[in-house]
């Protein structure tokens, strides 16, 4: 066993370190990150672009379909140093979620159609899965598409759509065929937002932030070329996206800056029983980080990461959560002024820590972390089914 | 002993929850949250002709003479619907303070807060002494015609709509404790909405005058007034969160009954249960010691204080197990604002961060 990188990767590690630093990195990204202000549609297109223009956008990808080829290390580093860097979150619709599913399983017409706008961030994908009645119970799901000529005709509703306000694209599971096992009558469909019968409607949040919606299909003609693999096959292409996703969940980089942060904060604030807290959320995150190095080896010798990135999945959940809760434990009785996402109006700052209402909205916003992805619940039954085999 | 409530008491839950029901349902409380004020007048003015603006008033100043135990039995039904209007501020804070003065123009203002025409706050933390809100830098110090305050007071609840501040000072290194106009020359107020979607203010005072009229307390005497106000403030809120809790776990229960998913109500699921008997449990738990309060605050128990400490640690913690796991079975409905139940995890959110959050409570108590 060896705990070290190589030679190699650190020299990778510097290179990523200062192409993020270099002068080309879009400055107003960085500024609005580091005052925990949300960021706009064009913030994101241009924090992309400049991942594609250092060649990185792929980075997850084999070379063939223009990805980078970087091994798991590598693939791991790069996050690590975004995070330190204080980058947005790379957005998984494209890259993480309907890429590989369409280099995997697509035909080669929709690989050259598709998968360059994802690597140039031409196109922005949003993901068409959970439905008002099907969540936790995903293959329940009831929107339907009839093979009519040449094109699918779509009826149904989508819902928690992350950004649909912002995408040209929603990649869709739908029901082609109502068949005893329900999960055998799903199908994987492209669809164009711009489609006519297509209608996106804002859920607020309890933080105050529209990032879901509701989209609503009526009558949606859907050309029959834009369907992914077998008719039928839905579910098998979802199972293998869902294990994709969860590279990066723990999302281990982010909390370890965060952590520094709150460190950083609160270094003054004489305060033993938060630096104690502090202390025991850093022990926990040790524990998670080196538990995905362990994935991560196991991929990076040929493995598969099974039930066990449900571990990574829960307990990197739970640790956002928790840090969320000692930021606003941190700013005490100064996180009451909140306007939502964005703070406050210009001309009025209310008093106490700036970062008091930036923490406010992450608390909020991170309740959700134990509910989307597969809730907790559900990947508790999944380590109890697949590993204890109970 | 007798843990039961009079019939008078049960009269007076009866009639705040039917007022919750008819006036108070989600939709009406969005409406008061969109709104500039963040209350609602005509139910300010329900308030008043029901009494309930009375309630903890002497009375020879035309109050019920009612105690804590009325004060947590309207707070628990107020908890139960979120309401927002400034009672606590206006009645519990301000009235606490005001009925142990001796000021000249005490019943007359008394008089307003019960009609309703004048709401009244206390202007008390500040924003570099966290919760040590009696180490104030805000001073009131003499001068040839009587006093002067000088500095900043900052969430102070319903700021931007009180008609008078009670403020909160230093005065020849004691507390002192004073009485402003809202209009007066030298005090700008800024209003901002809070998390749980009610108002605060941020007061800045830049050379007003106080006339020694106006001085409600001072040293010792303005210490221990404070030191109560804070204890049935606590009180109340508590009440608040617990009321907040049981609607809390008995809409979960309703919801995970109603929703299906792998073709059976969630609510059959074993673990699923076992976090709703825990919400049960936390909010059993935290009634237990707001009622032990009550009845201490009520008989002034020396150890009352003690007790609203453990009270506000039990709240704090039971808050927020009960918010977070009434969200997380929810499920993404727990996340959406156009569900009632995310809002009671921000008010346990911010119950838990006024008047001392759950750590300085705990210190409080071992102390």
């Amino acid at each position: 066993m060896d705990i070290s990188f190589s030679e190699q990767d650190l020299q990778f590690q510097e290179e990523i370190r200062a192409g993020l630093n270099g002068s080309e990195y879009p400055l107003h990204v960085r500024e609005k990150q580091q005052k925990g202000v949300a960021l706009s549609k064009q913030d994101m297109i241009d924090f992309h672009k400049f991942i594609h223009s250092k060649g990185w956008m792929g980075y997850n990808w084999p070379e063939e379909y223009g990805g980078t080829g970087w091994s798991p290390v590598q693939i791991y580093l790069f996050l690590n140093e975004l995070a330190l860097a204080q980058c947005p979150t790379i957005l998984p619709f494209g890259l993480s979620m309907v890429g590989p599913v369409i280099y995997t399983f697509g035909n080669q017409e929709q690989k050259d159609r598709f998968l360059p706008d994802i690597l140039e961030f031409n196109t922005w994908w949003c993901q068409g899965y959970s439905e008002p009645g099907s969540g936790s119970d995903l293959a329940s799901l009831k929107t339907k598409a009839v093979l009519e000529g040449d094109h699918y005709i779509v009826n149904g509703s989508k819902t928690w759509t992350t950004l649909a306000q912002n995408a040209d694209w929603i990649f869709c599971l739908v029901r082609t065929e109502t068949t005893q096992k329900k999960q055998e009558g799903i199908s994987f469909l492209l669809i164009d937002m711009n489609t006519p019968g297509i209608e996106v409607k804002p859920i607020i949040t309890i933080d105050g932030d529209h990032e879901v919606n509701s989209v609503f299909f009526t009558d949606v003609k859907v050309p029959a070329d834009q369907l992914i693999g077998e008719e039928g096959k839905g579910w098998t292409y979802a199972k293998f996206l869902l294990a994709h996703e969860r590279f990066g969940i723990a999302g281990v980089p982010v909390v370890k800056v965060q952590l520094e942060k709150l460190k950083n904060i609160t270094s003054d604030y004489d305060d033993a029983n938060l630096s104690k807290k502090i202390a025991e959320l850093e022990i926990d995150l040790e524990a998670l980080e080196f538990t995905e190095l362990r994935t991560l080896a196991a991929i990076a010798e040929g493995g598969h990461p099974g039930a066990e990135s449900s571990i990574l999945k829960i307990r990197g959940t739970e640790i956002q959560q928790r840090l969320t809760e000692l930021f606003v434990e941190a700013a005490g009785q100064y996180i009451l002024p909140y306007e939502g996402p964005d703070g406050f109006e210009s001309n009025k700052t209310p008093a106490g820590p700036d970062y008091a209402s930036p923490s406010v909205a992450q608390y909020l916003n991170y309740r959700k972390t134990s509910i989307y992805g597969g809730s907790n619940e559900i990947q508790k039954n999944i380590i109890a089914k697949a590993i204890l085999g109970v | 002993m007798n843990l039961n409530y009079s019939d008078e008491q049960n009269m007076l839950r009866e009639q705040v929850l039917k007022f919750c029901e008819t006036n108070y349902d989600f939709i009406d409380r969005e409406k008061i949250l969109d709104s500039d004020s963040g209350y609602n007048e005509e139910n300010w003015k329900q308030f008043a002709e029901l009494g309930w603006l009375a309630v903890p008033f002497k009375e020879d100043n035309g109050g019920f003479n009612f105690g804590p135990i009325e004060l947590t039995v309207l707070f628990e039904e107020f908890g139960k619907a979120l309401v927002v209007e400034p009672y606590l501020s206006s009645v519990v804070m301000s009235g606490t303070i005001l009925e142990a003065s001796n000021i000249p123009e005490k019943s007359e203002i008394i008089e307003k807060i019960i009609s309703g025409e004048h709401q009244v706050s206390v202007a008390y933390a500040e924003p570099n002494v966290g919760y040590n809100f009696l180490d104030c830098n805000t001073t009131l110090s003499k001068d040839a015609d009587g006093f002067s305050l000088n500095g900043s007071k900052s969430l102070v609840l319903n700021g931007g709509n009180a008609n008078k501040f009670i403020v909160l000072a230093t005065h020849d290194n004691a507390p002192a404790l004073a009485l402003v106009e809202a209009d007066v020359e030298g005090l700008s107020i800024q209003s901002f909405k809070t998390l749980d979607g009610q108002t605060c203010g941020e007061l800045t005072f830049e050379n007003v005058s106080v006339s020694s009229e106006s001085i409600l307390a001072l040293g010792d005497e303005a210490k221990l007034l404070f030191n109560k106000m804070l204890d049935v403030s606590i009180l109340c809120i508590s009440a608040e969160a617990v009321g907040a809790m049981t609607s809390s776990y008995m809409k979960t229960v309703q919801y995970t009954k109603e929703r299906e998913q792998f073709s059976q109500p969630i609510s059959n699921f074993q673990v699923l249960q076992h976090r709703m008997v825990d919400m049960f449990i936390e909010t059993e738990l935290t009634k237990s010691l707001m009622i032990k309060a009550t009845l201490q605050l009520d008989s002034d128990d020396p150890e009352a204080s003690k007790t609203i400490s453990a009270l506000k640690v039990q709240v704090g913690k039971a808050g927020r197990l009960v918010g977070q796991h009434a969200v997380q079975l929810h499920g993404g409905m727990g996340v959406s604002n156009e569900m009632s139940i995310g809002h009671y995890l921000k008010r346990f959110t911010a119950i838990d961060s006024m008047f001392g959050n759950t750590q300085h409570h705990i210190n409080k108590y071992q102390s």
